[in-house]
Formats: structure tokens, sequence, C-alpha cells
């Protein structure tokens, strides 16, 4: 059964300096508040993983949590790159920042491995790439039944996996719908797992494509109204886009990036 | 007549060739990733390719063609959630338009990072789907400002495989069919699959895009790439993109 904790207490149980760590989410459900928490925490040499890390990332990079990002594609979604991590790899900003680039599909099977018990996964896709000569987590092998050479990702398996979802009932079950992403392969494949919630409710009512994350696969989960804003969580809130185009001259300004830190992020914790 | 047809902007050529990208390829997923080669996949389903499946960008698969730029709630008729995608392109029933921060004449594909992938000079955007679409199923590109840093001798990074590294397993549903620049639209018909000059856009001088194009390009014969008919036209502006986004991604 998980436990219920507040968000702040959630992350400093869970979150640990040098921790792999991968806050998912796809379109909406994105659990941006967890990612405010972790910068106001200080966590540091965290190394993140998400498959289509966004402002969050930039956020959590330009705050120096972490020093490598695993990933496949990162960008602000419709409105252009992320600032904070360009500067972070090209620049050293405001620490250095490896990086371990890999395909959507690498990144989703390296979870369904994960999530599966299963030291890799297979597919067809990297052969022919530069990808393989830069990070020794893509390997060839030989299909034993056909002799097909095919590439090899190792199975990805976080210290600690974040997402949010729409509701949880009080023994920590969790339900969330609409376009789900990597979210439950994330949280299976983790040794911990955090789940932010829109709400808490007494009874799970089922709802048409949801699925059920139980209690017992899921660590803690802590109650978040609007966590993950600006993405959105469907039936719940909507996506907030002028956030995403405020976010550019935000994240192409150290300063201004710090002062937004500050001002959003530090101080808004209240202390 | 020929007055309306010289009003006919570089970026409605660009749509209309496009468009041609998907003659052919009946009921399977296309995936355009940006806004000419969007207008030109939803203008091909309007005309000649009505079973063309089209996503809303998220994980419905549209019932009706919506009008870009607009907050719209098209009717879907289908759902194909992120994993889904991953079977369908697996099977091969997909042809991608993606963007390239760099093509070369075997159609490699960069959008990872220009410079040393260790330590780039310029973090681009990241591989997404390339190193698999690129084995698995039909992708052309589309290169909104063909120059010397866009068409190279060899790409920084490979995401996306071209002809001369499809072997074995990568080569076996290799299918690079074809690129539109803003300048012409080209395949890889020249000797060992080399990019080849299929059309050069009308008011596009051949030299123009020589010297746009940082390799030996394969001159063989080619045409000059047809303008949309007048119905093409006509949804273009009033029906697809009334705002005129794609003015925006091609300069007249």
């Amino acid at each position: 059964m998980a436990m219920l904790l507040r968000l702040d207490e959630a992350i400093a149980e869970l979150v640990g300096d040098g921790d792999v760590v991968a806050l998912e989410g796809f379109t909406h459900l994105i659990p941006v508040a967890a990612g405010h928490e972790i910068i106001r925490a200080r966590r540091r040499d965290l190394t993140l993983c998400r498959m289509t890390p966004d402002i969050v990332y930039d956020q959590l990079i330009g705050a120096g949590c972490a020093r490598k990002l695993v990933f496949s594609w990162g960008g602000n979604p419709g409105v252009g790159s992320l600032h904070r991590f360009r500067d972070a790899v090209q620049h050293d900003w405001p620490v250095p920042l490896e990086i371990e680039e890999h395909s959507h599909a690498g990144m989703a099977n390296r979870y369904v491995a994960g999530a599966s018990g299963l030291p890799f996964a297979v597919l067809r896709g990297y052969l022919g790439t530069d990808l393989p000569a830069q990070t020794p987590n893509i390997k060839t092998i030989e299909c034993p039944f056909t002799g097909e050479r095919l590439a090899a990702v190792p199975a990805l398996n976080p210290d600690v996996g974040i997402v949010h979802a729409q509701r949880a009932d009080r023994a920590g079950n969790v339900q969330l719908w609409g376009i789900t992403g990597v979210q439950k392969e994330t949280v299976l494949a983790s040794a911990r797992s955090l789940v932010t919630v829109e709400e808490i409710v007494d009874e799970l009512e089922p709802v048409p494509g949801a699925i059920v994350l139980p209690g017992w696969a899921v660590t803690a989960v802590a109650h978040v109204p609007g966590g993950s804003h600006p993405s959105y969580a469907q039936g719940y809130s909507e996506r907030d886009n002028t956030a995403y185009q405020q976010w550019d001259p935000i994240g192409r300004d150290r300063e201004r990036f710090t002062e937004w830190l500050r001002a959003s992020v530090f101080e808004e914790a209240g202390a | 007549m020929t007055a309306a047809k010289t009003t006919v902007s570089r970026a409605e050529i660009c749509v209309g060739a496009c468009a041609e990208l998907f003659r052919g390829d009946g009921e399977i997923l296309v995936s355009p990733m940006s806004t000419v080669a969007l207008i030109g996949a939803r203008l091909a389903k309007l005309t000649f390719e009505p079973d063309l499946l089209l996503t809303d960008g998220e994980a419905g698969l549209l019932a009706e063609v919506p009008v870009l730029g607009e907050q719209s709630e098209p009717a879907r008729e289908g759902w194909l959630p992120f994993r889904r995608v991953f079977e369908l392109l697996a099977h091969g029933r997909r042809h991608v338009v993606m963007g390239a921060n760099q093509v070369d004449q075997y159609g490699n594909q960069n959008i990872s990072a220009i410079g040393e992938h260790s330590r780039p000079d310029r973090q681009l955007l990241g591989v997404r789907g390339s190193p698999g679409n690129t084995v698995n199923h039909r992708t052309s590109y589309w290169v909104p400002k063909h120059s010397p840093r866009s068409f190279v001798e060899a790409v920084d990074v490979v995401a996306g495989v071209g002809y001369d590294r499809a072997t074995g397993s990568a080569g076996r549903f290799h299918d690079v069919y074809r690129v539109v620049s803003n300048l012409g639209v080209f395949d890889f018909d020249g000797p060992q699959h080399r990019m080849r000059l299929v059309s050069a856009h009308p008011g596009v001088e051949l030299e123009e895009i020589t010297e746009a194009t940082g390799f030996p390009l394969h001159i063989g014969e080619f045409h000059t790439t047809p303008e949309p008919g007048q119905e093409a036209l006509e949804l273009i502006r009033t029906r697809l993109d009334p705002k005129n986004l794609r003015d925006r991604e091609v300069r007249a």
C-alpha cells in the first residue's frame, strides 16, 4: 500500500543526490510540481531520464540538479529549443551535462524491459546511425533464430520514477487516463515511485481507457492539484499554451532564469 | 489564367510538392512534422489520397481535416496513442516527413547536434524517431531552407539512416523516398543511391540549386515542379491554411 505524503516529504524521502530519476509524462500529466520540489530540495548530480524532456527538465537542468540526461527529444513543444539544456551541454552552465541520446522507441523499450524484469530490449533501429558509437548502452545482437542483426538496449530501472495522474484512492491505487505515455512502465521499472494526483477519492470509478497502478506498485502518492501545470490533466485542466511561449525568453537568458527560479520556485514555497 | 498562375507562392508550390510525396500511399499513417508538410498531407487527403490516416498531433486519428491555426474539435475516427505508433511503424504502414538540420547526398539526416556529439557547438532537439523510422518504413524530408549548411557533404551526427549505411538489418525495410526543399524536389535514384534532382521549383535556376548544395548533386533529366491546380490552390488558401502560416516557413 502506497504512503500518502506531502510533496515536500515525498521528495525528501525518495529522491537523493546522485539518483537516476525519471519524471515521465506525454503531452499531458507532466509532473511539473514534483520537478520544482526537487529544485527546492537542491538535489544534485541527478541522472534525469525522459523520452521527451520539456520545460520542467530545462528548469531542473538550469537549476543545476542534473549531471546527465537520457532522452530522445528535448524541446519546448510547439515553441522551440530548451535554452537551459543547450547552455548546459554547450557551455557547462551552471554545471556540465552529459547526454545519452536514444530514439523514442529505444527509450520506450528500455522502460518496458525494466518493468518486465528483463535485462534488455531488442528492436530494429539504431543500426546505421551514429548513436551506438556515443554510448555503451546501444549494442548489436544477432537473432538466435534468423541470424538478423538487431539493436539491444539495456533495461532502464530508475532509482525513482515520478508521474502525475488524475486521482488515487486512500490505499494509494492510482488511476490515469487520456494520452498515457510510458508512465505505467516507468513506475513498474523504478525502485521507488511517486505519483502526484489531482484528487484523492474514496473509490476509483471506472473511466473508459483508464489504467490503474495498484497501490502495491507505488511507493508514495502526494495530493498536488494542478501539479502538471502548464501541461494539463485530462478531465481536470486545460493546457496553458501561453506559459510555454512565455518560457522561451526566460529560458534564453541566465539572469532572467535565475530571477525566475528565485521568484517562482524558491519563494513560491512560502518558506 | 496566366495572371492567376503568377500569384502562386513558393510556399504553395512546396505544399503541392509535399502532397505529391504521399501519392499512392493509400491507407497508411502519415506523419508530417512541420507546417508545409502538414498542409501537403492534408491536401493529399482531400484530393487524391482520401485514405491517408492523419493524427491530431496527439492520439486521435482525424475523420475530417481541420483548419490550420484554429482552435477546433475535429471529429476523430480512431485512437492511436504513443505506444501503438511503435507497433504500427514497425509493421511499416507509415510514411513520415521529418525535418533535417542536415541531410547528405545519401540521405543521412541529422537532427541531433552540430559538431561533436558529446560537446556540440549547437545542441539540436534530438534524434526522436529517426533511428527507427528510417529502417522500418518510408521516410521523406522537408527542408525549408536549402543551403550548403543544410545540404552537406557529410552530416555531423547520423540520426536518420541514408543509403550508404542501410545495409543488413538496417536495409531490410529502408526507404528514404524524397527530399522537398524550398528550391526543388530530390530523390536518391542517382548512381549508388546518391541524391538526384527530380524537379526545380518554378522560377528557380539550376545554378541556384547546385550552389546551395554542399555536395555534387546528380543532375540528369529533370522537370519543373508543377504548380498546384486551381482546385488545390483553392483548398490551400481557403480551407486548409486561410491564415497563410505556410509563408512563415517559406519566404517567397
